[in-house]
C-alpha cells in the first residue's frame, strides 16, 4: 500500500513512518511532501493508496489539500486521514465536511493510529462490497 | 438682523464673541466668526502638535528600551534564538529517533536468540535458560519502551508550533512598533523617511526601524 505523509516537521513526519511501518505497512512505499502544495503534486504524477496529512502547514494547509483532493476526480475517492494538532470544534467540523476519513489530534499513540486506520479500511471495504 | 445683547448677559461673554454678536451685517457676521473658529483650530492644532510629539519621543524611548534592553539584544535576535530553539529541538528528536532505528533491530536479535535458546533448552534451573528467559522479557519491554520514545518525539512538532506563532507575534509587534513610529513622526512635522507603504519582508522592516534610531 502506496502512502503519502505530509507535514512541514521533519520529526513528525518520521514519527508517522516509523508508526506505519510498526503497523506493518511497507517502508519503502511511504513517501513524503513537507506541504499541501508538494503534496497535491506527487499525487497528480503517481498514484497514492491513501495520504496522511497535518493541517497547519505553509504554502497549502492539509485542509485546503483535502478539498483539493476531493475536487480532483481523479484523486476524489483517495482516503485522507489527518493527524493535527487542531482540536477545536469548527475545524474538525470543516474536515468531516471536506469528506475527510478520519482525524487524529496530536499528540496522539500507535493504539489510536491503529484504529483510526482499520475503521477507514472497514468502511472502504464496505462501500467496496456494496458498490 | 442681530438684536442688540442686553447689557447682563454681555458682561458674562468674552469680548470676541459679543463683538460677533453685535455685528450688523451678514458677511462682517461671517468673516468674525471665520476668524474665531481657526484660532480655536490653531490651540487645537498645537495642542495636538504637543501631544504627538510627546507620543513620538515615548514610542522612540519605547523602541530603543527594546533594542537595549540586554538579553535579547533585538526582536531580531529574539526571533533567531526561537529558530535556534526549533533547530536544537528537531536535531534532538532526530537524534532520538535515530536511536531508536539503530535499538529495535538490537532488540528484534536478542528476543529472537533468547527464543532459539529457549527452544533448545527449556530447563527451569539451567543458569543458561534462565537467563535467556529474562533477557527475552527485556528485550521485550525495550521494544515496547522504543515505541513509546518515537511517540515522545511528537511534542517536538507541537513544541514547535507554538514557537512559530511566538514568532509570527513579535513580527506583528514589531510592524505595528514600525507604524506607529511614522504614524507619530509625521503627527510630530517629522519627514517620514519612506512613503506609507505596506513593508513586505524583514530586512525591509530592519532597515526602516533603523533609519528612526532602533
Amino acid at each position: 500500500m502506496k502512502i503519502l505523509v505530509v507535514d512541514d516537521f521533519s520529526t513528525m513526519r518520521r514519527i508517522v513512518r516509523n508508526l506505519l511501518v510498526e503497523l506493518g505497512f511497507s517502508n519503502p512505499l511511504i513517501q513524503e511532501a513537507d506541504d499541501g502544495h508538494n503534496a497535491l503534486t506527487m499525487l497528480k504524477a503517481s498514484s497514492f493508496d491513501m495520504v496522511v496529512t497535518d493541517w497547519n502547514m505553509p504554502n497549502m494547509t492539509g485542509i485546503e489539500l483535502l478539498q483539493a483532493i476531493r475536487a480532483e476526480p481523479k484523486l476524489k475517492g483517495l482516503p485522507v486521514l489527518m493527524v493535527t494538532a487542531e482540536n477545536n470544534r469548527e475545524q474538525i467540523i470543516a474536515a468531516a465536511q471536506a469528506g475527510v476519513n478520519g482525524y487524529i489530534v496530536k499528540p496522539f499513540t500507535a493504539v489510536t493510529l491503529k484504529e483510526k486506520l482499520d475503521k477507514i479500511f472497514e468502511r472502504l471495504a464496505a462501500s467496496g462490497a456494496s458498490a | 438682523m442681530n438684536a442688540p445683547v442686553t447689557a447682563t448677559v454681555a458682561e458674562s461673554l468674552p469680548p470676541e464673541v459679543l463683538a460677533l454678536l453685535n455685528t450688523q451685517d451678514g458677511t462682517a457676521f461671517e468673516q468674525a466668526l471665520d476668524v474665531m473658529v481657526r484660532q480655536r483650530e490653531q490651540h487645537l492644532f498645537r495642542a495636538l502638535g504637543v501631544l504627538a510629539r510627546d507620543l513620538h519621543g515615548a514610542v522612540s524611548r519605547l523602541g530603543s528600551d527594546l533594542a537595549n534592553e540586554g538579553v535579547p539584544d533585538s526582536m531580531t535576535d529574539a526571533r533567531n534564538y526561537l529558530a535556534e530553539v526549533l533547530e536544537m529541538s528537531s536535531k534532538a528528536a532526530h537524534r532520538s529517533l535515530d536511536f531508536v532505528d539503530r535499538m529495535r533491530p538490537e532488540a528484534e536479535a536478542l528476543a529472537n536468540n533468547a527464543t532459539a535458546v529457549l527452544d533448545f533448552n527449556s530447563s527451569e534451573t539451567d543458569p543458561a535458560a534462565v537467563l535467556a528467559r529474562q533477557a527475552k522479557v527485556f528485550a521485550n519491554a525495550c521494544g515496547e519502551g522504543l515505541n513509546d520514545m518515537v511517540l515522545v518525539q511528537s511534542w517536538q512538532d507541537l513544541a514547535g508550533q507554538r514557537v512559530k506563532k511566538v514568532v509570527a507575534f513579535i513580527e506583528s509587534v514589531e510592524s505595528s512598533l514600525l507604524e506607529l513610529v511614522r504614524l507619530t513622526g509625521a503627527l510630530a512635522g517629522r519627514e517620514a523617511p519612506v512613503e506609507v507603504a505596506k513593508v513586505s519582508s524583514q530586512d525591509e522592516v530592519d532597515r526602516l526601524l533603523s533609519e528612526f534610531g532602533f
